[in-house]
């Protein structure tokens, strides 16, 4: 078995740091010889995939040697009756959609930048998008991982069925783990069927509160739509709803929540294709555009905190600059250029403050290398940190997996 | 054992700590706690104790363990794999007095509760404002949620709303050592690595969880039900297939064979024909989508062959169809004087041939089994049925139980779609999963409780423990007895 190497570039970095070794390994039966020689070598080693969340997390502490996925890229096995699909970590989420498009399924994880971000980096970064609303993030939709250890074993959690509970949950335990507990080489993942039709509903111009109070309306009513976006617009939210499903639902669900709105006094209109085309791009820039791109989780009744101060404390920082929320997971991401380094710094401190005192999180996804240096990416650790080290420490003793990216220096 | 404090001088110290009344070492005390709902294998403690706060679960552990016991977490005693099993010397913590629900927040859909909670209870303190938790095992009116964290258990609904391990979002652990963690919380996605994976159907290895906060959802605005019948599985299985393969989700789908509709009938009085196969499934959402949904599916379900199509008129209607499906578990008993529950999965397009299979397995062993199952996603409960009193029959029932989940695992499934692996099934764990891959799992055990002081002796696969013998058994878990609850 010869596995492809190369001496590194600068462009094969992570945040600056600069490897000694490209490794490519082509096959799953590859990576582990990647992963072995590594451990043989005693090699402080990362795992890039798309390259598109290489910002998450802070700069390796070491870094000798990246395995690049980019050409495990197959489809392992895909069983449409069964709506489940095996692919390769490296096979990006454009080509494993249109692969199942072609049995009319998806993989719901609308990822930005999807055609380059890929099954193992969106399952090790936790990456997802607005139909994290309806469908759940990657730790709902995995099933089963393969893996390779930082000793350079194989192994395998998880199945290849919807309903498994045999042993420790391997698969979800490493969905968010950014490759610090071990190389992943193929997943597994329920999927869905596409949707007959879609349809965006768009009400410009709101204020959070009358966000909240739609939001609340259409969840008493019992609508279920499939995402909520809101778009920040100057000192106002433009609120996209989306429903999927069969068309005699989506007409329904769609004239009621119209309804639901005109009642209160909130224009609303059906967008046509190129109108929702339009509205989903502006989400999609605010998420893959900027040199710094911030993430809060909170929860929905911080809809008011997150729009009125959270985020403008930021957005005043950065030129120009965008930020979305998901109003009803309590999400948001903003991102822009930053206009004074001191600023933005302070910016994100006050805002972190304010968050993790409401019981939330500001993390980095992206950042300049001005602000790298005074601000940790994740933010203080959990209370549960000493675990996580428990964990890192049973998994990769030596800490030669992306020493140093994770939270609490993990 | 050397070192080890003696059981009375032990109940001594955990009694100052939860009180004598909650603190038992008699016989006659420590019966109800030898087993779980897996009533043939018995194992007696030396203490099970009854804690009432976390400070007290903490102060336990401690003791417990400076006192170098093994300490066996409880929920509610329903388990169907032994999980709940004592170990010998073992101090049961039974979490059965920690009920209070502490905190409810409806807009941002969480409920945080103690874990001896029963499952249903927290459906019942929100239903009234339209709200409900989703996992539905049908142990729901007995088994709690913290049972339900440690065996990320499931329901009849999990096909389109997911188990357990979907909808906690965080909980309170004690550790080994006494020191207490919370882990997520209200708010998504908690920085670092996800210790809610590791902790949800981690079987009691890894902790005691002393609080839980659970996700609560609006209900859906409509369930339309449908009952069907079929010549055979084959035409089930085929309706079934096509159903999901036209791009509907049903919120519930499930099968019954021959042998289980029999059963079901001679329990419950039902109208039901006499048929090779019957088909319940339910749809839920707002109700334009659902209408569609179910008249798209009843159509479908004739076109697979149904022979006879049932929309119920009414909800009592539709409860009784629900009634005679959740009943054909415990009614087995009577067109048997035994049986045994086995919980596999296999991909859900190979029901058809996987139940001829087992089929002609059964005849090979001279025994019968009845199928009752959930067929959306392949969640399979053969029921094998026997009479203990018929020398080897228990043996062969067993053999025939074991045949069928490896034939699960062979078909690319897993040995267990719910119950969990407990001491039951450890064993079985070998047939799906390698060395390693155990040895993986094993890290993310001892990353929580190094010395294995929980629960041990349970998932991986390890000599028996002294004097046990595996194996079924035909005495129902109390509440089924009672008719407290249809085992399912
Ligand atoms: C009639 C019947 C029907 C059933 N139907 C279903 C079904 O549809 N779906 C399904 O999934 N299961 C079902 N079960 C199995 C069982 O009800 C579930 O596994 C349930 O979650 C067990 O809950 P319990 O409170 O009884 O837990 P126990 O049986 O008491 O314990 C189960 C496991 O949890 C651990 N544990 C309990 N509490 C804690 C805690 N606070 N912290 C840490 N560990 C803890 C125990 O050590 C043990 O390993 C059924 C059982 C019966 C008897």
């Amino acid at each position: 078995m010869v596995i492809r190497d190369r001496t590194a570039t600068a462009d094969d970095g992570i945040q600056g740091a600069v490897p000694r070794l490209v490794l490519e390994p082509g096959t799953v039966e590859e990576a582990v010889g990647a992963m072995a020689r590594c451990a043989a070598d005693r090699l402080a080693v990362a795992f890039v995939g798309g390259g598109t969340m290489l910002g998450l997390g802070a700069r390796p502490a070491r870094l000798d040697a990246v395995i690049r996925t980019g050409a495990l890229s197959r489809l392992v096995d895909h069983a449409p009756a069964d709506q489940v699909v095996t692919a390769e970590a490296g096979m990006t989420l454009a080509a494993l959609n249109e692969a199942l498009a072609l049995h009319r399924q998806r993989l719901p994880l609308d990822v930005p930048f999807s055609s380059r971000a890929t099954v193992g980096g969106v399952v090790a970064a936790n990456t997802f998008g607005p139909r994290r609303t309806r469908f759940g993030g990657a730790r709902d939709l995995v099933l089963g991982v393969s893996l390779v250890r930082a000793d350079g074993t194989p192994a395998r959690g998880g199945g290849k069925v919807v309903k498994n509970v045999a042993g420790f949950d391997l698969p979800r335990l490493l969905v968010g783990s950014l490759g610090t507990l071990a190389l992943l080489t193929t997943v597994t993942f329920r999927v869905h069927p596409l949707p007959e039709t879609e349809v965006t509903l768009l009400f410009p111009g709101l204020t959070p509160e009358q966000v909240r109070a739609l939001a609340s309306a259409w969840r008493a009513a019992q609508l279920e739509p499939s995402s909520a976006v809101a778009v920040f617009a100057s000192d106002r939210l433009d609120l996209g709803v989306r429903f999927e499903g069969f068309a005699t639902g989506v007409a329904d669900q769609s004239a009621r929540l119209l309804e639901l709105a005109r009642k209160s006094g909130r224009a609303g209109e059906q967008l046509d294709a190129d109108g929702a085309a339009a509205f989903w791009r502006r989400h999609d820039a605010v998420r893959e555009r900027g040199s710094l791109r911030v993430k809060i989780a909170s929860t929905p009744s911080h809809l008011g905190d997150l729009a009125r101060s959270w985020l403008p404390s930021l957005l005043g920082e950065l030129s120009p600059s965008g930020a979305v929320i998901y109003p009803t997971l309590g999400i948001a991401f903003a991102s822009g250029e930053p206009a004074s380094p001191a600023g933005l710094a302070a910016g994100l401190r006050d805002a972190r403050q304010a968050v993790g005192a409401a019981g939330g999180s500001l993390v980095l996804e992206g950042a300049p290398a001005v602000i790298r240096p005074v601000l940790d990416p994740w933010g203080p650790p959990p209370p549960s940190i000493d675990l996580m080290r428990a964990l890192k420490q049973r998994f990769d003793p030596d800490r030669r997996l992306a020493p140093g990216r994770f939270v609490g220096g993990i | 054992m050397s070192g080890r404090a003696s059981v009375t001088e032990l109940a001594g110290r955990l009694s100052a700590v939860v009180g004598a009344r909650n603190c038992y070492t008699s016989a006659s005390e420590l019966l109800t706690y030898e087993c779980d709902g897996l009533t043939h294998g018995r194992t007696r403690p030396d203490v099970v104790v009854l804690p009432g706060s976390t400070e007290e679960v903490a102060e336990v552990v401690r003791l417990a363990r400076a006192a170098g016991r093994p300490i066996v977490p409880r929920g509610s005693g329903t388990g169907l794999s032994g999980g709940a099993r004592p170990v010998p010397g073992s101090v049961v913590v039974a979490l059965s007095r920690m009920r209070r629900i502490l905190e409810v927040n409806l807009e941002d859909g969480w409920i945080r509760v103690e874990p001896g909670v029963i499952n249903l209870d927290v459906t019942r303190h929100v239903s009234a404002a339209g709200y409900y938790y989703a996992p539905d095992p049908s142990s729901q009116s007995i088994c709690s949620i913290g049972g339900n964290v440690a065996f990320n258990s499931g329901g009849a609904h999990c096909l389109k709303y997911g188990f357990t391990v979907n909808h906690v979002l965080g909980a309170r652990v004690v550790l080994h050592d006494g020191r207490v963690v919370d882990i997520g919380g209200p708010a998504l996605d908690t920085p670092g690595h996800d210790l809610l994976a590791a902790l949800v159907g981690s079987e009691g290895m890894v902790g005691i969880v002393t609080e839980v906060t659970l996700r609560l959802l609006r209900k859906p605005e409509a369930t339309r039900t449908f009952f069907a019948t079929f010549p055979s599985t084959d035409e089930g299985g085929e309706a079934v297939s096509r159903i999901i393969a036209a791009g509907i989700l049903p919120a519930a789908i499930e099968m019954m064979d021959r042998l289980a509709i029999v059963a079901a009938k001679a329990a419950t009085g039902l109208d039901w024909p006499d048929v090779g196969a019957a088909l319940l499934m339910d749809a839920d959402g707002p109700t334009a989508e659902v209408e569609d949904l179910s008249a798209r599916a009843v159509q479908i379900a004739r076109d697979a062959g149904a022979l006879e199509l049932r929309l119920p008129r009414n909800e009592a209607e539709r409860q009784l169809m629900w009634k005679g499906r959740k009943s054909a578990f415990a009614a087995v008993g009577r067109i048997s004087p035994n049986y045994m529950v086995e919980d596999g999965v296999i991909p859900r397009s190979e029901i058809a041939p996987v139940l001829r299979e087992i089929e002609s397995m059964a005849k090979e062993q001279g025994l019968r089994v009845a199928n009752v199952f959930h067929a959306g996603d392949g969640n399979l409960h053969p029921l094998v049925l026997y009479d203990a009193r018929e020398q080897g029959q228990e043996e062969r029932a067993e053999q025939l139980g074991g045949d069928i989940l490896r034939m699960c695992v062979r078909r690319g499934g897993s040995i267990t779609g719910e119950h969990g692996v407990g001491s039951e099934k450890a064993a079985y764990m070998a047939d799906m999963f390698g060395p390693d891959d155990l040895e993986t799992m094993k890290w993310v055990r001892a990353a929580f409780d190094p010395d294995g002081c929980f629960n041990p002796g349970k998932v991986f696969p390890s000599s028996r423990l002294c004097g046990e013998k595996p194996g079924p058994g035909g005495v129902e878990h109390p509440a089924v007895r009672s008719g407290e609850v249809q085992r399912w």
